[in-house]
């Protein structure tokens, strides 16, 4: 087990070293820089030698080999660089930016499963077939909805015409509801689509025959042995949906007005702060590699047959499948 | 035009249909305000819903209406223009000398005035904000005010009396000091490096309101001075603000500022589309639109791109715009139709009209004479060379997009291919930076003096047509005769001289076919019925000071 961890974070040391660096030459490459964004034009207006000045303040004159070395030696210690734009180091915008995504994402991530775990239950469980049709059809429709549109559209209904909640000077929980509801419905779409096909595909599996035999009720074996087994699947997904949250963020927390990581990330993509975006992209690859190793690990402890020595996962899985696949045939 | 007087009695029907449903008795107050205007109410904060959040509030970057808003609010001039009559009137300064050639100027300071933090605004402060706006300050990145032209050194002769020396004639200075650039900032924030000036609270002014508290990109909250008793004259107010405080919150969403008006979460709202005023008033509210009284909305040439080197290709174009089909397709009577570089309310402003009208068939015949010929496509081409024009839109800008796209539409029709393009900030200031890349550019600056026409093209200001010798490192291009009419303009000591040298850049400008002007851009404002007393300083930004919340 301890030498399976080592390994995993070594790969997640990996993954972050190429995100960073894949990022950095990017930012490089691009036309203009933050300094010439913020300082051109408009009523500043600085001649190209002062812009020099204010590059060379911020290091921007040595080579580029030696500025990404610098990079690296000051992430590793924990500096993440100065934002240009805001002119405030990138921690400290971070820490004023991360707790209010932090809950809004995870939030926004629980009211999706919520949502999909239903979608998921009430079709499998009705005895109605146009119900479980409508029900089937609810992913497409709710994966299609620009999370854009229907965050104006909530507030257009929720807060302008009913008056239900503000969107300008509500409390913490007020100002979270709509939001959280934005986010949750695009999330909730690939997880609800999954579990519905998992919950269908276990269902014809001989197992789950034997254990009606033995005269269980539907919501007996619904609970005790398909969902169980169903999870497994809806777990990888939503290990790959961070990045969903991540997007859904800059887009709520825009069209809500609220700050964030995602405010954050959209400005500093318009002004090309580099040092910002060094510091959301390593941030994000953070949370993939820590979302999946979680989710990993959580594995074994769903299905016993799964052990996380190795190699054996794989083989496991694929034995699962061949099962599943012999009993549809 | 019968559409505009049906909206009173529209507005009219919309509050009585709301008295009607029992909403409050604001409607009642506003139709007996209208005959016996009822007295200020002292108390109540405003929310303020602005489009952007700030970005910087070292005075002089108060141009951008997100940072004057605020720095407005919270800094004090030297003197005082007038919105009205845009004469310059005493408010910190109680009076001032300026010499013959108005190379010196000396202000009496005002006594007793205080900022936030308790310090004097004396003589001494006042000669250290000058210094660092007409010098800048290289060590703390602090950069030079666009407004203050020839500035050499200050002298403080006593405690209420500084004296300002310029290199050379600065007529321009005194309505300089008037403007949201010139906020008057405690010594403390001048100590400060640049960057550090994004942050609100660094901010230190002698104004009605100084800043309480902020979050970030999301909402500053100023609260009133009880101890202000320095406005000036002309104010109906002399002591403290009405208001207890002001909320500005950024709501970057067009359709939620709106929204969050009409349900009654906001009290005042900036930038409102053209396209959304009808469903303002038509409920009752107000919609404030201010002129800018600066360079219009406009399109400038950069003569050094050889597609619109030859002056007839650039005149063909400016015939070939439709200004007045921008203004009726896109825009409402708040728009009004350039005649000119400037604005007409602008000071130095010269009707050009008969120079701009459109004319299809001279633009073609122009083009034609250039030796440009319709291709097979219906585009005009030269040695094998197409004439494919690209421009970027400029977010700040009304509906600027819209706007770019029409223009393109109209000079399609004489065989000109014009491209909209929406890059990035990186690309779209490198390219304009270059005149290869970029032929064109969307050009605006507001500021009532005529100095503002120099900010807009002189090669160390603005430098809209990329010259030589400013912002652009790659250009050659040059026009002296244009360089020498800024320089007369912003260096000539009478008055009457200097707004006849407005006109003559104006003229020149156009006879050289630099700018296509479209539209003079206001500032559109929209407010709840019960916000009563709102004041705009001379470019449009919101002064709340006599502003107060009638019952609601």
């Amino acid at each position: 087990m301890a030498r399976y961890l080592w390994g995993r974070i070594a790969q997640a040391v990996l993954v972050l070293w190429i995100a960073f660096t894949v990022t950095f030459v990017l930012l490089q490459a691009l036309p203009g820089d933050a300094v010439l964004i913020k300082f051109q034009g408009g009523d500043l207006n600085l001649t190209p030698a002062q812009l020099e000045e204010i590059r060379l303040s911020y290091g921007a004159d040595e080579s580029l080999l030696v500025q990404y070395l610098h990079a690296i030696g000051n992430v590793l210690t924990g500096d993440l660089g100065y934002s240009v734009q805001a002119g405030v180091p990138v921690t400290t915008l971070l820490a004023a930016n991360l707790p209010s995504t932090l809950v809004l994402a995870s939030l926004g991530f629980a009211v999706a499963v919520v949502l999909a775990v239903g979608i998921a239950l009430v079709s499998s469980l009705t005895p109605f077939a146009w119900l479980r049709n409508v029900l089937h059809s609810v992913p497409s429709l709710f994966i299609s909805i620009p999370t854009f549109w229907l965050g104006i559209t909530l507030i257009q209904i929720f807060s302008f015409r009913l008056k239900l909640v503000p969107v300008i000077g509500g409390s913490t929980l007020e100002s979270l509801l709509l939001p959280v509801l934005t986010l949750a419905v695009p999330i909730s779409a690939p997880l609800a689509q999954v579990l519905v096909r998992s919950i269908d595909e276990v269902s014809v599996q001989p197992f789950v025959s034997v254990v009606r035999a033995k005269g269980a009720s539907p919501s007996w074996v619904l609970w005790r042995h398909v969902a169980r087994n169903a999870t497994l699947p809806a777990l990888t997904i939503a290990g790959v949906l961070l990045g969903e949250l991540i997007a859904g963020a800059v887009v709520t927390e825009t069209v809500f007005g609220r700050t964030g990581i995602g405010r954050i990330t959209q400005d500093a993509v318009n002004n090309q702060d580099v040092a910002v975006l060094q510091a959301v992209v390593l941030l994000s690859a953070l949370g993939y590699v820590v979302v999946n190793l979680i989710v990993d690990l959580l594995y074994p402890v769903l299905d016993p047959r799964i052990t996380v020595r190795s190699g054996d996962r794989r083989a496991n899985r694929r034995a699962g499948a061949r099962v599943a696949t012999g009993a549809s045939a | 035009m019968s559409r505009f007087r049906l909206l009173p009695l529209a507005a009219a029907a919309a509050a009585a249909s709301l008295l009607l449903a029992g909403c409050s008795s604001a409607a009642g107050n506003e139709g007996t305000s209208a005959t016996a205007p009822t007295d200020p109410v002292t108390g109540g904060t405003l929310t303020y819903l602005e489009q952007q959040a700030h970005t910087n509030l070292y005075p002089p970057a108060g141009g951008f209406y997100p940072n004057g808003g605020i720095l407005n609010q919270i800094t004090d001039k030297l003197t005082y223009q007038n919105p009205e009559t845009l004469e310059i009137e005493p408010w910190i300064a109680e009076s001032w000398e300026v010499s013959e050639d108005a190379t010196q100027y000396t202000f009496t300071i005002r006594d007793g005035v205080t900022f936030s933090d308790g310090t004097p605004l004396d003589a001494a402060a006042v000669a250290k904000n000058f210094d660092t706006y007409g010098l800048g300050n290289p060590a703390l990145k602090q950069p030079v005010s666009e407004v203050i032209n020839n500035y050499d050194h200050s002298e403080v002769l006593d405690e209420h009396t500084v004296r300002f020396f310029f290199t050379k004639p600065s007529p321009g200075f005194l309505q300089g000091t008037a403007t949201i650039g010139s906020g008057l900032v405690s010594l403390s924030t001048l100590a400060k490096n640049f960057d550090e000036l994004g942050n609100a609270t660094a901010i230190i002014g002698s104004g009605p309101f100084m800043v309480e508290s902020e979050e970030l990109g999301k909402q500053v909250d100023l609260a009133a001075r009880e101890d202000y008793a320095w406005a000036p004259e002309s104010s109906e107010n002399q002591g403290r603000p009405y208001l207890d405080g002001i909320t500005v919150i950024v709501t970057g969403e067009d359709s939620v500022r709106i929204g969050s008006l009409l349900s009654g979460q906001g009290d005042l709202i900036r930038q409102v589309q053209a396209y959304d005023e009808e469903q303002v008033t038509s409920q009752g509210y107000e919609v404030y639109a201010r002129a800018t009284n600066g360079v219009n909305d406009s399109i400038s040439f950069h003569p050094e791109n050889p597609l619109v080197s030859d002056l007839r290709v650039r005149q063909a174009l400016l015939h070939a715009t439709d200004s007045a089909e921008v203004v009726e397709t896109l825009f409402s009577k708040n728009y009004p139709q350039a005649t000119s570089v400037l604005a007409s309310t602008a000071a130095g402003y010269i009707d050009l009209s008969d120079e701009l009208e459109f004319d299809p068939q001279l633009s073609e015949r122009l083009l034609d004479e250039a030796g440009w010929t319709v291709g097979a496509d219906g585009v005009r081409e030269k040695d094998g060379q197409k004439l494919e024009l690209s421009i970027y839109e400029s977010l700040p800008q009304p509906q600027n997009r819209q706007v770019l796209q029409l223009v393109a539409q109209q000079w399609a029709k004489v065989g000109v291919t014009l491209s909209v393009k929406a890059g990035d900030a990186g690309s779209k200031t490198t390219d304009e930076l270059d005149p290869a890349k970029s032929p064109l550019v969307v050009s605006i600056v507001g500021r009532a003096d005529p100095d503002v026409i120099k900010s807009q093209f002189y090669p160390t200001n603005r430098n809209s047509l990329l010259q030589a010798g400013g912002s652009a490192p790659t250009a050659t291009f040059r026009d002296d005769t244009l360089n020498g009419l800024l320089e007369a303009e912003t260096s000539e000591p009478n008055r009457e001289a200097r707004l006849a040298a407005t006109q003559e850049v104006q003229k020149h400008l156009i006879a050289q076919a630099y700018n296509i002007p479209l539209f003079e851009e206001p500032q559109v404002y929209a407010g709840a019925p019960y916000v009563e007393g709102l004041g705009f300083e001379a470019v449009g930004r919101p002064s709340f000071y006599t502003t107060w919340l009638a019952e609601h």
